[in-house]
């Protein structure tokens, strides 16, 4: 194996502190005893963490958060599973068109995607609601799925089916039996990374969550531009930890590296 | 009568004809290929069959009914694909069993079928495998497996064996003969490799451009074969330019030359001779004389090129255990006037 030399390792270094430098920041500052933010921490306490439980405010945007992300991406999944299988292996007039459309909340900046889903909900009547809320959210998580799914599409063999259907197996079976079972890799990190985003989101959310609705990523944004004290510490950390066991869970069970490089078979 | 017979098929993909009024016939339990070039429509025409493909016009009848009516799923044919076509999720057994589930048969009765066709292509001891973990020979007879255990009426056979290499190849062969005559099945075998088309078959079907070209018994097809293109697909072959005169004589080159009967109307004719029938000899004695220009060693026999009046001609000389004529040398050649095949000229048929 070809070694790396002393410039690319330095440069290498460089790049993983400063991507990692800001979580190690948060995790330590969560576990501080103080009132206020400091790192390194004085002490090791577990204090800012009961405080979560003890303020519903975070409490509930964190359920409705999770509540969010659970059903735009399932949602999301369901409608982008049928597509990636129409647009990898169809030859329908208008695909590239389908395929640019659903992977437009990809290209158009979240700023402006905010503002007219604001409009948009609005006169739907729909401005503040979860449903409104999980119908921004199932756009906005769809490109990722869809590259996923469609990524595993392209490797999948159209004689596999073709041989089901020849031994009698019904569209639906050939589906459930030959199908899914072989882009599967491809819809479980699709979901994943769906479900992250949408958990993560915070741009777009802005605009369109009222008091109800608020999401932990809102949340956190509008506690720390009233107060800074270490329970936005311990929140990401909390968040962050979350995040981190979902990946290990998915890597795990299909490859996390395969699923992102985009490699459609197993 | 017969088991499949394909009345005047037709398929065309908008402006191009891709399989062109094709008519044959396949007797139950016996083994025919369709041998063609790329794209000559071989493949189309099993789509159809196994109805993947719509019919343009034309019928398919299989042991008495029509099968354009009838939809893939409920044809009951047994399909081995070039890809294999393997559900990779599922072990061997899994594979196998797939058709069976399908058909509501009960579980037991699944098992003791499932083994029977796995000992049919020896692999018995691979039932719980995954296919992705198998060479290309054993997925092909997971494939075989699979296909043969729903006991299909009509069992067929995508170029299967075009992805081993040339060795393996051959065992399958002999393999795929001895499992199709066991299961007792008739089998219809696409493939554009000529030799394989001949050693397993009990007829060939040629087909070129989307037409039949012939339909016979492999030997036949070889020795006897209807057209040039025929001729020149299978085997080698010597192909030479001619005239048929008025007075029912043959013209190659300014020579007047004995060969068979043909029947032909006079005109524009091609000689096809097999290089295996051409004698080598003193270069006064031979029907013509030429120089050698190129030789070259198979091992078990010599090919050389020489360089005739007539045209180049090339000569398949068994390997007696000694040498022949070297390049640059003069050789006469002769042949038995009965092994010249008149063929109309191409293009003109």
């Amino acid at each position: 194996m070809k070694h790396n030399g002393p410039f690319a390792v330095a440069f290498l270094l460089v790049f993983a502190i400063f991507m990692l430098a800001p979580i190690v920041v948060v995790i330590g500052v969560a576990f501080t005893p103080t009132g206020f933010l400091e790192f390194p921490p004085s002490g090791l306490s577990l204090r800012w963490f009961r405080a979560i439980l003890d303020n519903p405010d975070f409490m509930h945007a964190a359920w409705v958060s999770l509540k969010l992300a659970l059903v735009a991406a399932t949602v999301a999944t369901a409608f982008a599973v049928p597509a990636a299988l129409a647009i990898g292996r169809g030859s329908f007039r208008g695909r590239e068109v389908v395929q640019s459309l659903l992977m437009s909340p990809l290209m158009i900046p979240t700023v402006v995607l905010g503002i007219a889903f604001l409009r948009f909900l609005t006169v739907m009547g729909l401005n503040g609601t979860f449903f409104g809320l999980m119908l921004c959210h199932t756009v906005i998580v769809t490109p990722f799925i869809l590259r996923l799914v469609l990524a595993s599409v392209v490797g999948l063999d159209k004689s596999a089916e073709r041989a089901a259907i020849s031994m009698g197996a019904s569209d639906w079976t050939v589906f459930r039996r030959i199908t899914l079972p072989t882009i599967l890799p491809g819809v479980v990190g699709g979901w994943v990374l769906a479900f992250i985003t949408s958990f993560d989101e915070l741009t777009v959310t802005v605009f369109i969550t009222n008091p109800s609705t608020t999401t932990l990523p809102v949340r956190l944004f509008s506690y720390i531009a009233q107060t800074t004290d270490p329970l936005v510490a311990s929140v990401s950390t909390v968040a962050i930890l979350f995040t981190v066991v979902l990946m290990v869970v998915v890597d795990r069970l299909y490859g996390l590296d395969r699923l992102l490089i985009g490699e459609g078979k197993r | 009568m017969a088991f499949l017979e394909l009345d005047r098929l037709t398929k065309r993909f908008g402006m191009i004809t891709a399989v062109d009024t094709l008519s044959f016939s396949v007797d139950r339990g016996s083994f025919v290929s369709l041998l063609g070039p790329s794209g000559c429509g071989k493949t189309t025409t099993l789509q159809m069959i196994a109805g993947f493909e719509d019919v343009t016009s034309g019928r398919i009848m299989l042991n008495g009914r029509n099968l354009s009516a009838v939809p893939a799923r409920e044809r009951g044919l047994g399909i081995v694909f070039q890809t294999y076509a393997l559900f990779l999720h599922m072990t061997v057994a899994e594979n196998v069993a797939f058709g069976l589930e399908m058909r509501k048969i009960d579980k037991p009765e699944r098992a003791r079928r499932v083994k029977a066709a796995l000992e049919l292509v020896h692999l018995s001891h691979l039932a719980d495998r995954y296919p992705r973990a198998m060479s290309g020979g054993q997925r092909q007879r997971v494939a075989l497996a699979r296909a043969l255990v729903i006991e299909p009426e009509l069992l067929l056979l995508d170029e299967p064996l075009s992805n081993l290499d040339a060795k393996l190849r051959e065992e399958m062969q002999l393999e795929l003969r001895r499992i199709q005559r066991e299961a007792g099945v008739t089998t219809l075998l696409v493939t554009h490799d000529q030799s394989e088309a001949m050693a397993l078959s009990d007829r060939v079907v040629v087909m070129e451009k989307g037409r039949l070209q012939q339909e016979a018994d492999p030997f036949e097809v070889y020795d006897r074969p209807k057209t040039s293109f025929v001729s020149g697909f299978l085997g080698k072959s010597n192909s030479l330019r001619a005239e048929m005169g008025r007075d029912g004589r043959l013209r190659c080159a300014e020579r007047v030359l004995t060969g068979p009967a043909a029947g032909l109307m006079p005109g524009a004719v091609e000689i096809a001779l097999r290089p295996e029938r051409i004698e080598v000899v003193d270069a006064a004695s031979g029907i013509v004389s030429g120089c050698v220009t190129e030789k070259v060693f198979l091992g078990n026999q010599w090919l050389l090129r020489v360089a005739t009046p007539l045209g180049d001609m090339i000569v398949l000389r068994r390997n007696a255990g000694r040498n022949e004529a070297g390049i640059g040398d003069t050789v006469g050649l002769t042949w038995n006037p009965e092994h010249l095949r008149i063929l109309p000229a191409e293009g003109a048929a």
